[in-house]
C-alpha cells in the first residue's frame, strides 16, 4: 500500500481544507493538480524538468504549467515520483549524477504550491533508480529503492535500503547472477517492488542500455535478513523472442481488501502477460506461477502499471494504449469491472481525482520511456519504443472511460512527459 | 558664512521636498521578502484587498502591542496574547476591564493564515479583519470607542506615517487590516515535529508511539489502538479548517442541561449547541489551561477527560462517542480507555509541537521594547 494513514493525514489532510471552496476559489483547487516529470527532447532544444500542472478539464488553466524547475545540467531526466508516508516527495532518476532525489515543495505568498528545488542523494554508486516503497524490516521502517543498473556491469542491479529520515544508505542488497553460483537467488535489473508481511518481491526487467540483457525472473527478498531467498520464473510466450522482462509487480494482500488471497501479480513488458504467483503466508511459500492474462490473446502489449482505487484495480497496456480495470475484491483473479479506458500509445502512469464539479476522473500519462523519434533525427530513438511515446496526458471520465481532454506536451511545451503523480498523492490506495 | 547659509538653505529645501514627496507618492507597501510556507500546511488565501506586505506587518505589530487601542490606554492585544505562551495568557479566562472574567479562554495565535473562515471559540467572526476590531470595542475587553481611537492614532506622527506607507489613511478598516496581517504572519513551522517531517530529527520511541496513537482511530477488530486525536484535529499544525463550519465540535465536556450555546449562538441551529472551535495543537504544551473555558490545568487532565470522562449529550461528536480501545470493559464510562503509558506517549508527542523559535522570534515581539 503506497499511502499509510499518516500519509493521508499529512497530505490529503492538507487537501481536506480545500473541500467546499467558493466558486471564486474553484480555480485554485489543488486536488486536480498533478506533478509531472518532463523530458527535454534533444531535437527541440528543451531541458528536463519537474512541474506542477493543472489537469481538470473544467479549469481555465487546464494543461498549464503552474510551477517548474528545470535540470539543464542533467543528460537524463528524473524518472518516477513517490510521496513518503510523512509526505516527503522523492524522485528516482536515470542520470548517474542523480539516481535518487528529494524534491522540495513550498507555498508562495499567494498560497500556491511551488517546486522549490531538488536535492540529489548519495546512493553509494547505485544507478538508474526506478521504484520506491516504504516497508518494515524487524519493526523498523526503511525506504527501499530499486536501481535497475545497480552498481554497474552486465548483470547489475540492486535494492537500496535507506534511512527514511536521513536518506542515508543503510544497506545495498545486491546478488549478481554471475557471482552467487548456480541455482542461488540473484537480483538483476530490478524495477518493480512490492511487499507483504516479511516478504518483498522485485522484478528482473532489462539492462538500462536496453541491449545488454533482459530478465525473466521475480526475486523474493526476506525482509528480516534483507537478503534474496528465491527466484521465480515468469516467462511463457515470447512474442518478441526476448525474455519476458517482468516490470511492475503488486503483492495482492488482505490489507488491500479483506477478501483477497495473497498472491504476487506481475506484468511482463516483453511477454505481454500478467502473472499470478499464489502465496501461503502460514508456510511462507509461493505456489506455481501462472499466466492470468495474455496480451497475445487479447491483442495488447507491454503491460506496465498496477493502480488500485477503493474498489478497482487498473492495469495499463502501452499498446494499443489502454487501461483495463478489474474488481479489487476479486484479486488475485482479474475479473473485469468496466470498459477499457482508451488512452494513447504508451499508456503508463495514472492518477485519480475529481473535477471542480465533482466528476470522478482518471488522467493517464502516455509514454513508455519518452524516447524520441528517429524520423526526426532524434538520437534517443530506439526501435519500436518510439511508437510508444505519445507525449500526452489524456483525461477521462472514470466511470465511462470517455476521453474529456488531452494535453500534448510535445506540441505545447516541446517536451515529453515521463511520469505523473497527484499533487496530494495520486488518489489511489494501492500501487505497490 | 554666506556659503554655509546657502548650503543649509539647500539642505532645508531638499528635506522639505523629500517630505512633500513622501506624502504625495502614495502607497509604498512592498511584498514580504522571500515569503515561503510549508507545503504540507495546505492552501491559504489572503484577501485581495489586504495583501501581505512588510509595511502592513510593521503597522499591525505596533498596533498589536500598543495599549493605545484600549479605552483606558492600559490594555493591548498582547495583554491576553503573550508571545512566550504562544499568544495565550496562561489564564482559564481572561480578565475583564472591571476585574471580572470573560466567557472564554484566550486563544493561541499561530498559523492563522490557514483556517481563515471562522474565528473565536464560537466562530462569531468570519474573517481576521472582522475579528480584529471586536475585542477593541468590546466593553469588557478593551472598551475603546473606535472613533476616539482613530483620533488618537491620527494625532501620532509615527502612526500617520506607518498607515500612509501601508494603506493610506488612518481608518478603522485599515487598522483591522494591519492587525489581521500581523496575525496572519505569525507563522510557526519549526517545532520538533516540523523538523521531523523535514527529516532533520528523529522522534524518540515514546514520541513516535504517541504520534501513531494520535493518528489512529481505535479499531479493536484489527487490534488497532488509537488516541482518536486526528479525527477532530486533522489541521493540528495550523489554525483549523478553511471551510465554513468544519472544525467545530462538541467534545463531551458538559451534559445537555448545562451545555453552553457555542456555535449555536452564531448559527441559531440547535445541532450546533455545545460546538466549539477545534483549536490548533501547535505549541499546546505552553498554552495551558485548556478548553474554551480553561477548565483543565494540564495535558494530563485533558487526556483523562478523553480517556474516561466524556459527558454524553445530544450533540456529542460521534467520532468521540465511538472511539473506545476497550469496549469489552463495559459501558460505565465513555472514553478512549488507553493505558497510562499510551497517555504519556501522546503527551510526549504533543510536546514535539512546541516551536521555541516561534515563541522567541524577535520579529513577533513587542516593538516598543526595543524589538527589531
Amino acid at each position: 500500500m503506497k499511502f499509510s494513514h499518516t500519509t493521508r493525514s499529512v497530505l490529503i489532510g492538507a487537501g481536506l481544507i480545500l473541500a467546499g471552496l467558493s466558486p471564486a476559489l474553484s480555480q485554485d483547487r489543488e486536488e486536480s493538480q498533478g506533478m509531472v516529470l518532463l523530458r527535454g527532447l534533444p531535437t527541440l532544444d528543451t531541458s528536463h524538468s519537474i512541474a506542477i500542472i493543472e489537469l481538470d478539464p473544467e479549469s481555465d488553466r487546464f494543461g498549464e504549467i503552474l510551477s517548474e524547475v528545470e535540470q539543464p545540467e542533467m543528460e537524463h531526466p528524473l524518472h518516477h515520483l513517490y510521496y513518503s508516508p510523512n509526505g516527503r516527495l522523492y524522485a528516482t532518476g536515470l542520470d548517474p549524477s542523480c539516481s535518487l532525489a528529494e524534491v522540495g515543495l513550498a507555498r508562495d505568498a499567494g498560497g500556491a504550491p511551488v517546486i522549490s528545488g531538488f536535492t540529489c542523494l548519495d546512493t553509494q554508486g547505485q544507478m538508474v533508480g526506478e521504484d520506491i516503497m516504504w516497508a518494515n524490516s524487524n519493526g523498523q521502517e526503511y525506504m527501499f529503492v530499486t536501481f535497475m543498473g545497480g552498481t554497474g556491469g552486465d548483470d547489475g542491479g540492486s535494492v537500496g535500503v535507506f534511512d527514511p529520515q536521513t536518506n542515508e544508505v543503510v544497506k545495498v542488497i545486491e546478488a549478481r547472477k554471475s557471482q552467487v553460483g548456480e541455482g542461488a537467488p540473484y537480483i538483476m535489473y530490478p524495477h518493480g517492488i512490492s511487499a507483504f508481511e516479511d516478504r518483498m518481491v522485485v522484478t528482473s526487467t532489462v539492462h538500462p542500455d536496453l541491449a545488454t540483457g533482459v530478465g525473466n525472473m521475480l526475486t523474493i527478498i526476506d525482509l528480516n535478513a534483507l537478503e534474496p531467498i528465491e527466484n521465480i520464473l515468469v516467462e511463457k510466450e515470447k512474442p518478441l523472442d526476448f525474455p519476458s522482462s517482468p516490470v511492475e509487480v503488486l503483492f495482492a494482500r488482505p490489507g488491500i481488501h479483506p477478501d483477497i488471497e495473497p498472491a504476487i501479480l506481475a506484468n511482463t513488458m516483453f511477454g505481454f502477460e500478467t502473472w499470478k504467483v499464489p502465496y501461503d503466508a502460514s508456510s511462507k511459500s509461493f505456489g506455481e506461477a501462472e499466466v492470468i492474462y495474455s496480451g497475445v490473446a487479447n491483442e495488447t502489449a507491454v503491460p506496465l502499471e498496477f493502480y488500485g482505487t477503493e474498489d478497482e484495480l487498473f492495469i495499463s497496456h502501452a499498446l494499443p494504449g489502454v487501461v483495463k480495470r478489474y474488481e479489487l475484491a476479486a484479486l488475485p483473479e482479474l475479473v473485469p469491472s468496466g470498459p477499457d479506458i482508451v488512452a494513447d500509445p504508451g499508456a503508463h502512469h495514472m492518477i485519480f481525482f475529481t473535477s471542480a464539479s465533482g466528476r470522478d476522473l482518471i488522467a493517464v500519462q502516455n509514454n513508455l520511456l519518452n524516447l524520441g523519434n528517429g524520423a526526426e533525427d532524434d538520437p534517443t530513438d530506439v526501435d519500436f519504443i518510439a511508437d510508444l511515446a505519445s507525449h500526452t496526458i489524456s483525461v477521462h471520465d472514470l466511470e465511462t472511460g470517455e476521453r474529456l481532454a488531452t494535453i500534448d506536451f510535445k506540441e505545447r511545451y516541446n517536451k515529453g512527459v515521463d511520469n505523473l503523480e497527484g499533487l496530494f498523492g495520486s488518489g489511489f490506495v494501492h500501487h505497490h | 558664512m554666506r556659503w554655509v547659509v546657502l548650503i543649509l538653505a539647500a539642505a532645508g529645501i531638499a528635506v522639505a521636498g523629500w517630505m512633500v514627496w513622501d506624502r504625495m507618492r502614495g502607497l509604498t507597501a512592498t511584498p514580504i521578502a522571500d515569503f515561503s510556507a510549508p507545503f504540507v500546511f495546505g492552501r491559504f488565501a489572503v484577501p485581495p484587498d489586504n495583501p501581505l506586505t512588510q509595511e502592513a506587518f510593521t503597522l499591525g505589530r505596533h498596533l498589536f502591542y500598543d495599549p493605545i487601542l484600549s479605552g483606558n490606554n492600559e490594555v493591548s492585544c498582547a495583554t491576553c496574547h503573550v508571545q512566550e505562551l504562544a499568544f495565550t495568557d496562561g489564564l482559564a479566562k481572561s480578565p475583564t476591564l472591571s476585574g471580572g472574567e470573560l466567557d472564554f479562554s484566550s486563544m493561541s495565535l499561530a498559523n492563522l493564515l490557514w483556517g481563515q473562515e471562522r474565528f473565536f471559540w464560537n466562530g462569531r467572526a468570519t474573517s481576521l479583519e472582522e475579528q480584529a476590531l471586536m475585542p477593541i470595542q468590546h466593553p469588557d475587553e478593551m472598551g475603546q470607542d473606535i472613533d476616539a481611537l482613530m483620533e488618537e492614532l491620527q494625532a501620532s506622527g509615527s502612526y500617520r506615517k506607518m498607515f500612509r506607507q501601508a494603506y493610506g489613511a488612518v481608518t478603522p478598516e485599515n487598522t483591522a487590516k494591519a492587525l489581521a496581517t500581523f496575525m496572519r504572519l505569525l507563522i510557526s513551522s519549526n517545532s520538533k515535529y516540523d523538523q521531523y517531517l523535514r527529516g532533520e530529527v528523529r522522534l524518540t520511541a515514546q514520541e513516535e508511539h504517541g504520534r501513531k496513537l494520535f493518528m489512529a482511530h481505535p479499531d479493536t477488530k484489527v487490534s488497532l489502538r488509537g488516541g482518536n486525536c486526528i479525527d477532530c484535529h486533522s489541521q493540528f499544525l495550523t489554525s483549523g479548517f478553511r471551510d465554513a463550519l468544519d472544525g467545530f465540535s462538541n467534545n463531551g465536556l458538559d451534559p445537555d442541561e448545562t451545555l453552553p450555546d457555542g456555535l449555536m449562538a452564531v448559527t441559531g441551529n440547535p445541532v450546533h449547541k455545545g460546538f466549539f472551535k477545534v483549536p490548533t495543537l501547535r505549541n499546546i504544551a505552553v498554552t495551558a489551561p485548556y478548553m474554551h473555558d480553561g477548565r483543565f490545568d494540564t495535558l494530563e487532565d485533558v487526556m483523562d477527560h478523553y480517556n474516561d470522562g466524556i459527558v454524553v449529550s445530544d450533540t456529542l461528536s460521534p467520532l468521540i462517542l465511538e472511539a473506545d480501545n476497550a469496549p469489552e470493559a463495559g459501558q460505565e464510562t465513555v472514553g478512549l480507555r488507553m493505558t497510562p503509558d499510551e497517555i504519556q506517549a501522546i503527551i510526549a508527542f504533543l510536546h514535539t509541537l512546541t516551536d521555541e523559535a516561534f515563541l522567541t522570534n524577535p520579529q513577533f515581539s513587542n516593538p516598543f521594547e526595543g524589538g527589531s
